[in-house]
Formats: structure tokens, sequence, C-alpha cells
């Protein structure tokens, strides 16, 4: 190889990490640093919200309220994660390439699937939010599709490389033993993978719920559009219900998931 | 006696290293091999040749008269060839049943696979080999919660359950310790003796091959160093096997 190329590779690092570093700091002179950066008013908002924190709205309206948004966002993000679990399952399969043996076939089934993969997360759900409802309107499936189409790029990319990177050495022997592909993925990749996919699965449902706590705007209701009304009105307590709730939600996600996680492993 | 296996003119190089140079042997039905030699001989590749997971450079071997090279289809040949390597080779994540039921997989259409995870096939032939194994009540125990000489034990019963003919191991005890490996290898004997298996080990124990085998097989660096009956070799075989080079 060549010598210089050589040199370039060793110091890759360091040169990107002086461009970001250059990027960062041109970047401070594009920012208008006048008294405009925050509004006049922007010091008192700011100290009633942090006002509101201690005494978040607890009467009963409220309550039963973020209950329901707590309940709508949630039924959303299990509905787009059932999908992306469908998506992940049988791109992730096709893109990791374990199903055809080495040869022709595989050097285009590989590529092909991990480039889709590629596509369907390269957009934000939010991007394909506005696409669907674009297209389909103002409805629950805008939202959903949205949330299961990136999703499932990530997990589905995910899965994949943790399939390519189980020891061969039980595949091999599963193989001697007659298993033929598909059974050499029920008794050995699933099996190795199960623990570590549930818990990035898990992790994965956390942050749909986030999503589809702020892709209220797509006309689904939730957590996100309850806190959206409450700002406009300036009701900063009942805002600090919301959000506690939708952190209280993604905290049971998180207990669960260890739950899951300690059973699976053990 | 009956041919089992026998192989012609066998090499095998990778990339640049010669591994096997021009080996030919063959193997009576029922005959307990072990193949010895310093690490780096040629013993995996060997038995990965035999096994048909590499395919040789040059040469044939025969598995019962009939080129491996036609034996294509992987589920005819596991009811010929059954392989044991270290313990490494069971899927950890999995109770022990189904690593076992795993041997019956050539059997299994994928309908029956998938349905034994759920509701274990043919339950029987894991509870007699692990019975056989001596691991009755580990039936549903996390494989990898096992120990190395337990691990051992559970490959051996997928092997049993397996049934093939020949039987190939390769460094079955490597990671055990001695009273752990000197069990599994003294029931891997007695396993091939009943079922009237052929069977070929590599060690890196003289000591167990002469003690538990009827043949021993020597490899040095890709070729035959010698091939005798157990009783017939002496400390000067095993000697001048495991000599450096620069003192031979
Ligand atoms: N995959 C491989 N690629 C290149 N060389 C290999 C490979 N496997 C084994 N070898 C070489 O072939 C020779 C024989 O190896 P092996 O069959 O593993 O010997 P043994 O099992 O007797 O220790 C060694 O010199 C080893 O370095
Ligand atoms: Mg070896």
């Amino acid at each position: 190889m060549d010598k210089r190329w050589l040199n370039f590779e060793l110091h890759k690092r360091k040169i990107l990490t002086l461009i970001l570093l250059l990027a960062f700091m041109l970047s401070l002179f594009f920012v208008e640093w006048h008294s405009n950066l925050i509004h006049s008013g922007g010091f008192i908002t700011a100290k009633q919200i942090a006002a509101a924190f201690f005494t978040p709205d607890l009467s009963g309206d409220i309550l039963l309220l973020a209950l329901e948004s707590s309940w709508t966002t949630l039924s959303y993000a299990a509905a787009g994660m059932s999908l992306v679990i469908i998506i992940a399952f049988f791109f992730g399969i096709f893109a990791s390439g374990i199903l055809v043996s080495e040869g022709k076939i595989k050097r285009y089934i590989r590529p092909l699937f991990r480039g889709q993969l590629g596509i369907m997360r390269a957009i934000h759900e939010l991007v394909w939010a506005w696409l669907f409802v674009a297209s389909i309107g103002l409805s629950s499936f805008a939202a959903i599709f949205a949330l299961a189409i990136p999703y499932g790029g990530i997990l589905g990319r995910i899965f994949a490389d943790m399939l390519e990177d189980i020891p061969r050495e039980p595949i091999k022997a599963l193989e001697a033993a007659g298993a033929s592909k598909i059974q050499a993925l029920w008794y050995g990749y699933l099996p190795m993978v199960r623990a570590s996919i549930t818990s990035y699965a898990m992790y994965r449902f956390e942050c749909a719920i986030r999503s589809s706590a702020i892709m209220s705007f797509v006309g689904i209701g939730g957590l996100g559009y309850q806190i959206q009304l409450s700002l406009d009105d300036l009701h900063y307590d009942e805002v600090w219900t919301f959000v506690f709730f939708l952190i209280a939600l993604v905290l049971i996600i998180d207990l669960w998931s260890n739950q899951l996680r300690k059973r699976l492993v053990q | 006696m009956q041919e089992a296996i026998s192989i012609t003119q066998i090499s095998k190089s990778y990339e640049r290293k010669i591994a096997l140079s021009s080996l030919s042997f063959t193997v009576n039905k029922g005959e307990l091999v072990a193949l010895i030699g310093p690490s780096g001989a040629g013993k995996t590749t060997l038995l990965n040749l035999l096994a048909a997971i590499l395919p040789p450079s040059q040469g044939h071997i025969l598995i019962d008269r009939q080129p491996l090279s036609e034996l294509m289809d992987h589920k005819k040949r596991a009811k010929k060839i059954g392989i044991i390597r270290q313990q490494f080779d069971l899927v950890g994540e999995l109770p022990v049943i189904h690593n076992v039921l795993a041997g019956r997989l050539s059997e299994w259409g994928i309908f029956k696979s998938i349905l034994s995870m759920l509701v274990p096939q043919d339950k029987e032939y894991a509870v007699q080999a692990l019975i056989r194994v001596g691991l009755t009540d580990k039936l549903y125990e996390k494989t990898s919660s096992l120990s190395g000489g337990e691990q051992q034990r559970v490959a051996l019963a997928r092997l049993l359950v397996q049934s093939p003919e020949i039987v190939l191991a390769d460094e079955p005890v490597a990671s055990l310790d001695p009273a752990r490996a000197e069990d599994v290898l003294e029931l891997l004997v007695k396993i091939a003796l009943e079922e009237n298996q052929t069977l070929i080990a590599s060690l890196h124990s003289v000591e167990y091959a002469r003690k538990y085998f009827d043949r021993l097989i020597a490899l040095k660096d890709g070729e035959i160093f010698f091939d005798l009956p157990a009783s017939s070799v002496t400390d000067d075989h095993i000697n001048s096997l495991y000599r450096l080079k620069e003192l031979s």
C-alpha cells in the first residue's frame, strides 16, 4: 500500500476532529449575538414555567385527561412497534444474508435489503409524517406508518448486524448435524440474538413513545397534543402534569424492559 | 472387514500454506482411531475434510465406497458422518433439550422443527440420550449454565440422537480438566462401541490415545509420521513425533 495513504489513515481521526472543531468555531460567528436572541418577555415566561413545575395541575379532570392521553400515546407507539418488529424481522434476516448460501445471490440480496433499510431510516419520522399526511390525510395510520418505517429501518439494521456477528461454530455444528438454513435460523441464530435484540427493541419502544407524543400534530391526540394545547393557553401547570405522565410512561417501559432482560439473560 | 473411510492422495493448502500433503489411509468399520501430533500438524484440517466442512485441494475421500463429494445433501450426510468439537459448538442460550434434539433436524421438516421449540417433538430420543450420558436432571436447564464437562456430554447426547455411522471428534476434551476429560473420552468410546460406530478423534494427549483407542495415526507437518496399532507405539515413536525440528 502507498505510504502516504497509510499516513492519512493514521491521522484520519485527528484531521476529522480538527475539521469538526473549526466548523463549531465558525458557527459561533454566524449566531447573531444580540439581545433579541432571547425575546424580552422570555425570562418572565421561563420563570413562570419553572414555577409551575412545583405546582402541577392535579385536579381530577386533568389527571383523567392525562391518563387518557397517555393511553393514546402508548397505543400508537405499540401499534407502530408491532409493525416495526415485523418489518425488522424480515428485512433484518434478508439484510444479514444468512438464509442464502455464499455466492452470487447473496452478493445481491444483502446489499439490496441493507440499502432498503438505509433509505427507510435516512428519513426522520416527522418527515414521513408530513409525507403521509400529504398523501393520506390526517389519520392515525399516517402516524403509525410514519413511526414504523424509520424505526423498522433502524431495528432491522441492528438485527441484521447482530445476526452477522454471532459466533459461527454453533451454526456450523447445526449444519453438520443436518440442519437446513431455516432450521439453523430457528435453532441457532434466533436463540443467540434473542436477549440482545429484545432489549434493543424495548429501547426503541421507549423512543417510539416519545416520538408518538410529538407526532400529535398529524391529528392523533395524545400527550404531545395536550401539552401543545396547554402551552397555547399558557396553563403551564397543566403542561407539567402531562410531561410527568410522559416521563412516567417512559420509566414504566424501562422497568418492564429491565425485567424482561433479566428473565432472558439470567 | 468393511471399509468405512478411504482417502487417497489427499492434499489441502490454505492460501500459501500447505496443511496436508498427499495423505492416504483407510479406516475400517468400527475402528477406533486417534489422530495425534503437534499442534499445526493438520489434525483439524483432516477432520474438517472428512466432515465435508472443507473441500480437499487434491485427492478423493470415499465414505462407504462412495465419493464424499457426491454426498452433497447434508441431511443424508448427517446420517453418515457426525462431528463433535469443543463445547463451543452448542447454542448456549437454548435449554439442553433443544440442543440435544437438534440431532433430529436432519429427519424433521421445517414445520416440525419450529413446532418443537414450543412442544418438544420426539422427546424420548433426548431423554434416552441424556440418560446414556448421565445428565438426566438437566433437560430444561439453559445450556450455557452447565459446566464444560456437562456441555460436552450434551454434545455427545446430540450425536447419539443424530446417530451417524462415523463419528469425528476434534480435540473433544481439550478444554476439560483431566478427570472430566477421561469421563467424556470414556463415554465417547463406549458409545462408539455400543453403536458400532467408526470413531476418529484428534487428541493432544498421547496417554489417552493409547489407553482408549485401537490405532494411532500420527501427523507431523501435514504428513503421516506413523500409523500403528496402539499396542505397538513405543515411547521412542512419541518422542520423535513431538521433537522440535532443530533437534531432529
Ligand atoms: N483457515 C486457515 N487459513 C490458513 N492456514 C490455516 C487455516 N487453518 C489452519 N491453517 C494452517 O494449517 C496448518 C494445520 O492446521 P490444523 O489443521 O489446525 O492443525 P492441528 O489441528 O493439528 O493443530 C497449520 O499450520 C495452520 O496454521
Ligand atoms: Mg486443531
